[in-house]
């Protein structure tokens, strides 16, 4: 049976003001009727590109340069404009990443909707709307009838996007290209987004191509998949096939740089070196040459051609791993494993760094026709409590709203707390005085997740790495040349960096930078806030390697805050749960990992996308239902409560406390646990 | 909402406060100013004067008083035409409205397509020939078009009447609209510069935007686009730059209808300034100051009905 | 002329971005081992820095309508104060025997109502408009970027009640407030530069404290804050450099519309007083001939009207893609 859609040697292009970019060089792709085909890559792999390029809607200087795409045997690339809109929408339908700006914010989705219909159809008004009402009911949306008249930045991010769905499907098209259709999304929220998909899949026989730079993604929802970088297709095959036995340097690579998939995550994360090509100039021979450890003459030459088995095809002339599957799987860490590293680690030795009190912060919500009256409050930290060991890092791990990036903001004193205390070294920061503030920078320093907008783009690197020695007033001018130098030399940075500006830098580097001058005043504790959460998969494994050597190095702890708990999971040696600004779980990070106690946590980690397709199949109809409540009126006894499987009255009308459950620091806040407390906790005194 | 309405009370209050400080700012003595030097031969007017309007008052309870008499309506009494200041007003003011109505609303008719049609067209010829005249006529003050028009439309070619209908009842002026044709233009040319301005950039911000790249993933055509999505979200801000170009449009009015002699408000505040008949100036200072803070508030009503965001908060 | 106290456009919408690839460093043709420290030789820009002034002024030079602009505003300062010294027409003495006449020997533009060379009033009434509109646009822009600052660096009921005088002087037509205060105190040049400056100052002040607000909570203040850093480098070090080439772009437009302020006021009759005269009340004077077909007495003081203005907001745009540029390459 032929094949659905068929791209066939594409080649696209953007002419720019100064120059030309080759987005895609020959990219060859088959998609089947009902299967789902996962397409998978970094920034600049070409992989938006070759969706748009199947819509026809690349950016103002995009244009096919060669190859045909082709729809049930009909040549689409070449249509113009007006008989490709019969396509759009009709044919092939598309999900984009953000559905906040992807959507009119002021129409109604009903409207938006229903525009759809009445342009393939030739529906009328009232024809339409109904039809958009079945649709949205459809994809999960409740009361239908009543959104219908809503609009779009009255939902939530998870409901928009269900809105973005039921507009794509809305003709019954047999295709739909999904574009990172939930990487704005919270993590439990995703997860309810692609088990949707992957229903609607199934029940209206469509097929899907999945776009997303998440392996773990893929791992769960794809048939097969396509590995792209720099504008070509590396390597495709099934999915089982693609983590089980990767052929391309590429996909191997990529799965040792990710720590979810390294199994013994003790070991260093693998470290793509480089950076992907300027396209503008793409070198000759094989594209990945650059960075690729087994590189020889040959691979600069010439571009390798496809080459392996029709169902297995990778792009290289000295391909890894083995030319049939191996027998059997590896062997991941199981449960008892991890439980025994941890209980190593968790020997608890000295006092700890920084021990923060039933911290609280409420942000004040106003109205008031003159005067700004106070009618509310955002609960956004509601007593928590935690300590890190010196030289240990401690994960921060939740979802949008949990006040994980408020408490770093506490702890650095860019905001003042309502109440409890934060006590560094014994002394407590929140009843530091404004003068003072200069001596907590001494010690706490933060990292932000865009290093970019955190440094004045009016300065230079030497200036700006030099201005919180200029501030402490450490050493004299020549000292501090110094330092700066020294600072550089350890994040991996050239000193001549310091004459260059921070826009001049890639996404990395502008990372290590900001690490450089969050660590150039030797403080002890780093609060590090998302900071590879905007990195690619390749970059993150250096900066993660990187803070990895410099705690080592320096001896100092982390506070590494991230929704991404893979990465939270390798970095952390605690990891502590929050949702909606309470600590729900805390403890050694694989205990919390592989025996999780919260359901929230469970639900978390079953959510997380890991790049292990049995894993993943397991993990189906796992999650966490429903939507994030509001914070500030929050439900009432335990927060989670209203998405908690196992609520029982109890849960709402007592709140329950956070209490041990293993003699090693594993605590957790719950009345019906996953797990009873082992016996050696009870006896203990609450740490 | 609420809250904009005390805002704007608050602000004319303050323009109240500021209108009597130029009142007593002044040199000499108030009843000279307002009654003519001639009153110094007459101390007793002066002291009768003073009692009348409370000027021997200290000078709070003297602000007290005068703004009493505004909010009744009392603008002040013109000694120099020997009418108040409100029938003059009333006179004037709407034919000032006629004017000022029709050029706005004639220039936001044209600007609306012409700024559009340049973003759909950006940087090419029909967008840089857009541009050349917007410029042209913003940077040209409102008088020299004025004289412009006059010189090419009522003297080299005399199509139209150089200056406009005298009449005193809104009547006569639609009756002899032909003279009303060239201070419109005026007017509505320089407004007209500003707005296409900036619904090409308003129109070009929305271009840009995601949700037009999903309406065109949905199958609609460039104009389904444009008019369905594009010109509504583009509109929004124009309304705002209508409240804001209100004090603008104004003075291009005086401009006007001192250039073609139209019996307007703004005509006669310039005669009375340059007779410094300061009731009818301050007087006119209020009216003008009131009308362009209600269009402000007005426009910003009618933003929170357009855009959804503002009329609807996150439930 | 602008009589609105509205910029005369919006910025630009971002120019699409240079690359789509967020990395666009061509890595050397070495191949790296992957050590980190190795990994930092080859992986820095080819191109040299340059300092963000000096990219600022390279974008503005680009721009053709701006260094058009620029050329102008050089050539007529250098017409209006130089001019003279070379070119010696009757300004000054009243001759009626010369009235109004055509261009023509000896007098390139004609002659105005009281037999003066209208080239060499061109010039000396382009050097009280020039004057005049500069000064006015100068100190207009102090006085704003002082209000501004003071009301976004305060917030709260300072900053309220700044704002709403502002609004309620801005509530008054520009050209009806410059009106009552003329008819109030008597112009000579450096009152009409005051006045001006006093229904000028406005816009500058809305727009200094809109910067001001939105750098105080930019990150890389917070980073500062972090590093133990207070209010004054905050405002300094940070705050200040940034919001300087908005002041400067806005600088710009002021001029402009200083100049057509005065330009009008001076038609109107009550800005400069005669025996002076500036390129507006030229053309008050020259009105009563137009119906006989003078056209010199309005044309030439039209034209330079036109082209100054004009030439003052191709820079100011150009300014302000130079701006714009410098803050947004990633």
């Amino acid at each position: 049976m032929a094949p659905l859609l068929q791209i066939e040697d594409l080649h696209t292009e953007i002419r720019l003001r100064s120059a030309t970019v080759q987005a895609l060089s020959g990219v060859s792709l088959t998609v089947e009727a009902g299967e789902c085909l996962g397409i998978v890559g970094e920034s600049g792999s070409g992989k938006t590109m070759t969706a748009l390029s199947t819509m026809q809607l690349l950016p103002p200087g995009g244009h096919i340069t060669g190859g045909r795409i082709l729809l049930d045997g009909q040549v689409i690339s070449t249509l113009d404009d007006n008989a490709m809109r019969h396509v759009r929408g009709n044919e092939i339908g598309m999900i984009f990443q953000d559905p906040l700006t992807s959507l009119n914010p002021t129409m109604t989705i009903g409207d938006q909707i229903a525009e759809t219909v009445r342009l393939h159809r030739g529906a009328g008004k009232q024809e339409a709307l109904a039809r958009a009402v079945e649709v949205l009911s459809l994809v999960g949306m409740p009361r239908p009838a009543e959104r219908v008249r809503a609009y779009p930045h009255q939902l939530s991010g998870g409901m928009r996007q269900r809105v973005m769905i039921a507009m794509a499907l809305a003709c019954e098209p047999r295709l739909v290209i999904a574009d990172e259709p939930t990487t704005a999304l919270d993590v439990t929220i995703q997860k309810q987004i692609l088990e949707l998909l992957d229903d609607l899949r199934r029940r209206l026989g469509m097929a899907v191509i999945l776009v997303t730079h998440d392996l773990g993604v893929i791992a769960g929802r794809a048939d097969r998949a396509a590995v792209m970088y720099a504008g070509r297709v590396m390597e495709e095959t099934t999915t089982t096939r693609l983590f089980g036995n990767p052929r391309h340097p590429y996909t191997e690579a990529l799965f040792q740089a990710l720590p979810g998939k390294s199994g013994d995550d003790s070991g260093r994360l693998y470290n793509i070196p480089g950076q992907p090509p300027d396209l503008t100039r793409p070198p000759a021979g094989c594209k990945f040459a650059a960075r690729c450890r087994y590189v020889r003459d040959a691979c600069t030459a010439d571009e390798p051609p496809l080459a392996g088995d029709a169902d297995h095809p990778y792009r290289c002339f000295f391909p890894v791993g083995q030319a049939t599957d191996p027998a059997e799987p590896a062997v991941l860490v199981t449960a008892e494993q991890a439980a025994e590293r941890a209980a190593q680690e968790a020997k608890a030795d000295g006092q700890p760094l920084l021990r923060i009190e039933h911290l609280v912060k409420n942000f004040p919500v106003t109205a008031g026709a003159v005067l700004q009256r106070r009618v509310g409050a955002v609960s956004a930290v509601a007593d928590v409590s935690f300590s890190i060991r010196p030289g240990q890092t401690f994960g921060l791990v939740g979802e949008s709203g949990c006040g994980k990036t408020t408490v770093g903001r506490l702890i650095v004193g860019l905001e003042r707390a309502s109440g409890g205390s934060i006590l560094l070294d014994g002394e407590d920061l929140a009843k530091v005085k404004r003068n003072d503030r200069k001596r907590r920078g001494a010690h706490v320093q933060l990292m932000f997740q865009d290093s970019y907008a955190s440094m004045d783009p009016r300065m230079r690197v030497g200036p700006i790495l030099r201005e919180p020695l200029a501030i402490q007033r450490v050493g004299s001018r020549r000292q501090q040349q110094a330092k700066i130098d020294a600072m550089l030399d350890e994040v991996g940075l050239p000193r001549a960096a310091v004459e260059r500006y921070p826009h001049e830098f890639s996404g990395g580097q502008r990372q290590r930078l900001g690490l450089a001058r969050a660590l150039i005043l030797s403080p002890k504790l780093l609060v590090a806030d998302e900071p590879v959460s905007a990195l690619d998969v390749s970059i993150q494994a250096q900066i993660l390697n990187l803070m990895q050597d410099l705690q080592r190095d320096l001896g100092l702890s982390y506070l590494f805050i991230s929704h991404d708990l893979s990465v939270v999971r390798y970095m952390a040696d605690t990891i502590g749960v929050m949702y909606l600004g309470k600590l729900v779980e805390v403890g050694p990070a694989d205990d919390v990992y592989y025996r999780p106690v919260h359901p929230y946590t469970k639900g978390l980690i079953d959510a997380v996308p890991v790049p292990d397709p049995q894993a993943e199949r397991a993990a189906r109809q796992k999650g966490v239902a429903g939507e994030l409540p509001s914070n500030i009126h929050p439900p009432s006894g335990c927060r989670f409560r209203t998405r908690c499987p196992f609520a029982q009255d109890l849960c709402a009308e007592q709140e329950p406390p956070l209490r041990p459950f293993t003699a090693r620091g594993h605590l957790a806040a719950c009345h019906f646990p996953l797990r009873e407390p082992e016996a050696a906790a009870l006896s203990e005194a609450p740490a | 909402m609420v809250r904009r309405l005390f805002q704007a009370a608050a602000v004319l209050l303050l323009v109240t406060i500021i209108t009597f400080a130029l009142l007593r700012a002044i040199p000499g003595n108030v009843a000279a100013a307002v009654m003519g030097p001639n009153v110094y031969r007459d101390p007793a007017e002066i002291k009768l004067f003073d009692q009348t309007y409370g000027f021997n008052r200290p000078w709070y309870s003297q602000y007290l008083l005068w703004l009493g008499h505004l909010l009744q309506g009392n603008l002040g009494y013109s000694w120099n035409l020997n009418q108040s200041v409100a029938s003059l007003l009333g006179q004037r003011i709407l034919k000032t409205v006629v004017l000022v109505g029709i050029s706005v609303v004639l220039a936001v008719i044209i600007a609306v397509p012409i700024g559009m049609l340049q973003a759909v067209r950006r940087n090419k010829f029909i967008d840089h020939f857009f541009n050349t005249f917007s410029t042209v006529f913003y940077a040209m003050p409102s008088f020299l078009l004025g004289l412009l028009l006059i010189l090419v439309f009522a003297i080299k070619f005399p199509i139209f009447p150089a200056e406009a209908p005298q009449g005193a009842t809104l009547g006569v002026i639609f009756s002899n609209f032909n003279g009303m044709i060239l201070p419109i233009a005026t007017l509505t040319l320089i407004t007209l510069a500003l707005f296409s301005r900036y619904m090409r950039s308003s129109v070009l911000d929305n271009l840009t935007e995601d949700y037009v790249r999903t309406a065109k993933a949905k199958g609609a055509s460039e104009w389904q686009i444009l008019v369905r999505h594009v010109l509504r979200n583009s509109l929004i801000p124009i309304v705002t730059l209508l409240g804001l170009s209100l004090p603008g449009i104004l003075s291009g009015a005086l401009i006007t209808e001192s250039v073609f002699n139209y019996p307007g408000m703004g005509l006669l505040f310039y005669q009375q300034a340059q007779r410094s008949d300061y009731p009818v100036l301050l007087g006119i200072v209020i009216v003008v100051a009131l009308a362009t803070v209600v269009g402000s508030l007005l426009a910003d009503v009618a933003y929170a009905v357009l855009d959804p965001r503002v009329r609807y908060q996150k439930s | 002329m602008s009589v609105f106290n509205v910029p005369p456009e919006p910025p630009d919408p971002s120019l699409p971005t240079e690359g789509l690839i967020s990395d666009t460093v061509t890595v050397g043709a070495a191949v790296q081992a992957p050590a980190e420290a190795a990994v930092a030789a080859g992986m820095l820009p080819a191109t040299r820095p340059r300092s963000a002034f000096r990219r600022g002024l390279e974008v503005f030079f680009e721009n053709k309508l701006a260094v058009a602009g620029g050329v102008i505003i050089v050539v007529m300062v250098l017409f209006c104060s130089l001019g003279p010294l070379f070119y010696h027409g009757n300004t000054t003495v009243v001759n009626f025997i010369n009235q109004t006449l055509p261009p023509g020997a000896g007098h390139p533009l004609g002659t105005d109502a009281n037999g003066n060379d209208v080239l060499a009033r061109l010039m000396t009434s382009g050097q009280i408009s020039l004057e005049v509109g500069i000064a006015a646009a100068i100190l207009a822009t102090v006085i704003g970027v002082l209000w501004g600052s003071v009301a976004g660096y305060f917030g709260g009921i300072i900053d309220a009640v700044m704002m709403r005088i502002v609004d309620a002087v801005l509530s008054i037509p520009v050209l009806f407030l410059a009106l009552v205060i003329v008819a109030i105190v008597t112009p000579s040049e450096p009152i009409l530069i005051l006045v001006i400056a006093m229904t000028s100052w406005l816009t500058t002040s809305r727009l200094v404290r809109g910067e001001a607000l939105s750098l105080r909570v930019r990150e890389y203040v917070q980073a500062m804050r972090v590093m133990g850093g207070g209010s004054a480098r905050a405002v300094l070090r940070h705050i200040a450099p940034n919001a300087i080439g908005t002041i400067v772009v806005n600088l710009s437009f002021q001029v402009a519309d200083a100049i057509g302020l005065v330009v009008a006021l001076s038609y109107l009759g009550l800005g400069i007083r005669p025996p002076e005269e500036d390129w507006g009340a030229m053309l008050s004077n020259g009105i009563t001939y137009v119906a006989d077909g003078y056209w010199w007495l309005i044309v030439p003081a039209g034209v330079c009207i036109v082209i100054v203005i004009t030439a003052f907001i191709w820079i100011g745009e150009g300014l302000r893609d130079a701006v714009e540029v410098r803050l947004q390459r990633r």
